[in-house]
């Protein structure tokens, strides 16, 4: 409750002043007058639409992109000797900001939605395969060697050991994707991608309408604040302690 | 003795095993350069959309011999080190005040915490409208942007001090100052590293996003014209340099780092 | 508190008044009564050991008289004047000795922090710190990273930064307790040469009996439930001790032998009053 007073009162204050001086500006917008112009974007729908054309592709590079990565993270997590053979390259290609590759998908496939997916495909890729390498790795070797006793096949050993085993860890570098995705996504629709709700801020802004701007501002906070809240609520719920990247001694 | 010399044996043809794993490693990496080259040298994907590694190379060079690539290299890393290190001394200082007072903590933690998820490019048309499509409006951006790791590895830093210490503190009868600089601060070192590094990727990506909607000079500005023109190889160059100036920058804080806290481990 | 009660505060130069002392003092925590009217007295010089079983208030004795936590009733009085704060010559050493230490500063750096908190003249410092890292046997370990001592360095390097303080008090909780057989009784002779030589007076909290009875001049038994002093044993044992002589002298098995009955009996009472409880 006490982390409430300090947002309150400024919002108090901010409406206090613009009623106070009545400024009109083309930058700024009084609390009332946001609260309003969200009203309206929702009731027209264009919030629906934009926050859809955003979360889509943000799920769908998502998936593809960590799909990707978990798949070699397990890859290069069980088998040490591809591990340290990839390394190099993985070391190498790694720091490229996602953002760098915008201009190469816009020469590929020009504005849209798979301009965009693969954008945030390449940047959750890497999360999920660096964190991802190192909790496959980090499995308890016993419980390898137990699976090769029993004889599993390496998918068998995958679906049943690591996996399970991993998926604590794995959940954060989930956790970690989801958050870049959702950056991403709008990160790219405001440098380039006339669509979803990055755009449509640049939109507002550039059309000299700041209420509704600081109306889709504090959307893209919430949702980005309940995204995060909401995984790391799942994830305490369904693997406690577990689910701490440090498991302490 | 023999088991001493057996042991030193073993260490050292374990040093040349790792060696020669990085030298097989190294081997894939120019492996699959060679594969790219051959898909360029094919045809397979258009040359418009995929230069082979020679043309990006030559690209490369060319723009520094030319001097264009190195302008615009500076501008970028330039840019990216004004607003990392601004957010840095910033995000440290009000980190540590907040972080020193367990009133400011309570209140202004949730606050913070909200902010934190915010994606900073979505501070963009906010600084736009405020500043402008200027300089100084993205060094802003790039500072804001990049600000929340130091801030909030801060404030972790100084709220997680072991109490043991504190009790030490008061033992000693340390001044607030002298804890916040001898006990607080020390104790958010590691955090505040790796915030630091989270810091700069976050500086780099928001100097390319800058220059690519400021137009204000820089690699962002060149691999969007590049782009726009269809010159895959000069567009590839800038990629290339983007990805050298990460892996550099992050290798020399992670240097400075490992350097600094030599007392982790030994 | 009750400063008047104590004409003008005279100084405790005085070889009889004591140097430390509890009166009445009570205090709870989180609800719960921990110390109950603790009457005590500590004189110059003196070595006293407390012991008693877990939860009977030892170490709230200890951070009583440190100044960190201040008593619901009573007052402890350090040298004619009640305790309102730490006082620069009492130090504490802890029993989580690696907490205790900055990990990021060397053992001179750890050292130097008491120098540091006394605004110590620069120049002076190197020399003095050599010389406490010398008295606790770390003399070659000076440059070195607490993650690179044993338990048993760190323990000293914190008995070293304590000595920084010159202190006049050496409150020690459970400092051995972690610590294997060997490298404890190392440390306990050394204690006992510090004190000796230096003339601090020790209050030393600890689980063992034995390690009491071979430190102290006095040992306190304290009782859980509310935390109380139950009895006090003296020690007439010679001085300088010995591991070996002094732990088969008659009089040193005698007070094992109460203390140790001593000890159960208040276990058993304590089994009786939980069991009459539920």
């Amino acid at each position: 409750m006490k982390g409430l007073v300090v947002p309150v009162t400024l919002v108090l204050v901010a409406e206090l002043c613009a009623r106070l001086f009545g400024i009109t500006s083309d930058s700024l917008a009084s609390p009332s007058q946001i609260i309003a112009a969200a009203v309206g974007i929702v009731a027209d729908g264009s919030l629906f639409t934009m926050t859809g054309q955003t979360l889509f592709a943000a799920v769908v590079g998502l998936a593809i992109g960590g799909g990707l990565g978990l798949v070699m993270a397990i890859l290069l997590g069980l088998i040490q000797p591809l591990a340290r053979l990839m390394h190099f390259s993985v070391e190498a290609f790694r720091p490229i900001p996602a953002i760098a590759i915008l201009p190469i998908m816009l020469m590929i496939y020009g504005f849209g939605y798979r301009m965009e997916i693969a954008i945030i495909a390449f940047a959750c890729f890497w999360p999920v395969l660096i964190i991802g390498q190192a909790a496959v790795s980090g499995i308890e070797p016993r419980l390898i060697e137990v699976s090769k006793v029993l004889g599993l096949t390496f998918l068998g050993r995958v679906t049943k050991i690591v996996l399970p085993a991993a998926l604590p860890r794995l959940f954060v570098a989930f956790r970690l994707a989801a958050a870049v995705s959702l950056i991403v996504a709008v990160t790219v629709e405001i440098a380039m991608n006339p669509q979803g709700l990055g755009y449509e801020l640049m939109a507002a802004q550039s059309s000299l309408r700041p209420e509704v701007m600081f109306a889709i501002l504090l959307w893209v906070g919430l949702i980005g604040w309940g995204l995060n809240a909401f995984l790391l609520y799942a994830q305490n719920r369904l693997f406690g302690f577990a689910g701490k990247l440090e498991v302490p001694r | 003795m023999r088991k001493i010399r057996d042991m030193g044996r073993a260490s050292v043809s374990k040093k040349t095993e790792r060696a020669l794993w990085s030298v097989a490693s190294v081997a894939v990496g120019l492996a699959i350069i060679g594969l790219w080259q051959y898909i360029a040298w094919q045809k397979y994907v258009s040359p418009v959309f995929l230069p082979g590694p020679d043309r990006a190379w030559s690209a490369l060079l060319e723009g520094f011999e030319s001097g264009a690539l190195t302008e615009r290299t500076l501008a970028t890393v330039e840019r990216m080190a004004y607003g990392w290190v601004l957010a840095s001394v910033l995000g440290v200082a009000i980190g540590a005040l907040i972080g020193s007072s367990r009133v400011a903590r309570q209140y202004l933690g949730p606050t913070l915490e909200f902010i934190r998820p915010l994606p900073a490019s979505a501070m963009i048309p906010v600084a736009i409208a405020f500043f402008g499509l200027t300089k100084s409006m993205v060094l802003g951006v790039i500072a804001f942007g990049s600000i929340w790791p130091m801030l909030l590895a801060t404030i972790h830093g100084f709220a997680s001090v072991e109490p043991r210490l504190i009790e030490v503190a008061r033992v000693l009868k340390l001044t607030r100052l002298e804890f916040i600089f001898k006990i607080a601060l020390p104790n958010s070192m590691p955090d505040i590293f790796a915030a630091m590094r989270l810091g700069l990727t976050i500086a780099l990506i928001l100097s390319v996003v800058g220059e690519i909607l400021a137009f204000q000079g820089g690699l962002g500005s060149h691999i969007l014209e590049a782009s726009r023109s269809f010159r895959s190889a000069e567009l590839f160059a800038g990629v290339i340099l983007l990805g050298i100036i990460g892996l550099l920058s992050n290798l020399a804080l992670g240097a400075l780092e490992s350097r600094l806290l030599r007392w982790r481990s030994q | 508190m009750t400063a008047a009660v104590l004409p003008a505060a005279p100084s405790a130069a005085h070889r009889g008044d004591p140097l430390i002392a509890f009166r009445g003092v009570s205090l709870s925590l989180g609800g719960r009564l921990i110390l109950e009217d603790i009457d005590l007295d500590m004189r110059r010089r003196e070595f006293i050991c407390v012991v008693g079983p877990s939860g009977c208030g030892k170490t709230t004795l200890l951070r009583l008289i440190a100044g960190l936590l201040h008593p619901d009733k009573g007052e402890v009085v350090y040298d004619g004047k009640p305790v309102t704060a730490p006082a620069s010559d009492i130090a504490l050493i802890f029993q989580d000795y690696s907490k205790a230490l900055l990990p990021w500063r060397t053992a001179s750096g750890n050292v130097s922090l008491a120098f540091e908190a006394r605004s110590l003249p620069k120049a002076e410092r190197p020399a003095r710190i050599a010389a406490l890292l010398d008295k606790v046997g770390l003399k070659q370990h000076a440059d070195k990273y607490p993650i690179q001592l044993s338990g048993g360095m760190q323990q000293r390097l914190q008995i070293a930064r304590c000595l920084a303080q010159e202190p006049s008090v050496l409150l020690m909780d459970e400092p051995f307790g972690a610590l294997d057989a060997m490298t404890r009784q190392v440390l306990q002779d050394e204690v006992l040469r510090i004190a000796e030589s230096a003339g601090t007076s020790v209050f030393f909290v600890t689980h063992d009996l034995e390690e009491a009875i071979y430190l102290g001049d006095r040992v306190i038994a304290m009782s859980p439930n509310p935390g109380r002093v139950t009895e006090v044993f003296d020690v007439p044992l010679p001085r300088p001790r010995n591991q070996l002589t002094t732990r088969e002298h008659p009089e040193f098995l005698r007070l094992r032998r109460e203390l140790f009955d001593f000890i159960q009996e208040s276990e058993i009472e304590q089994t009786a009053i939980e069991e009459s409880k539920a």
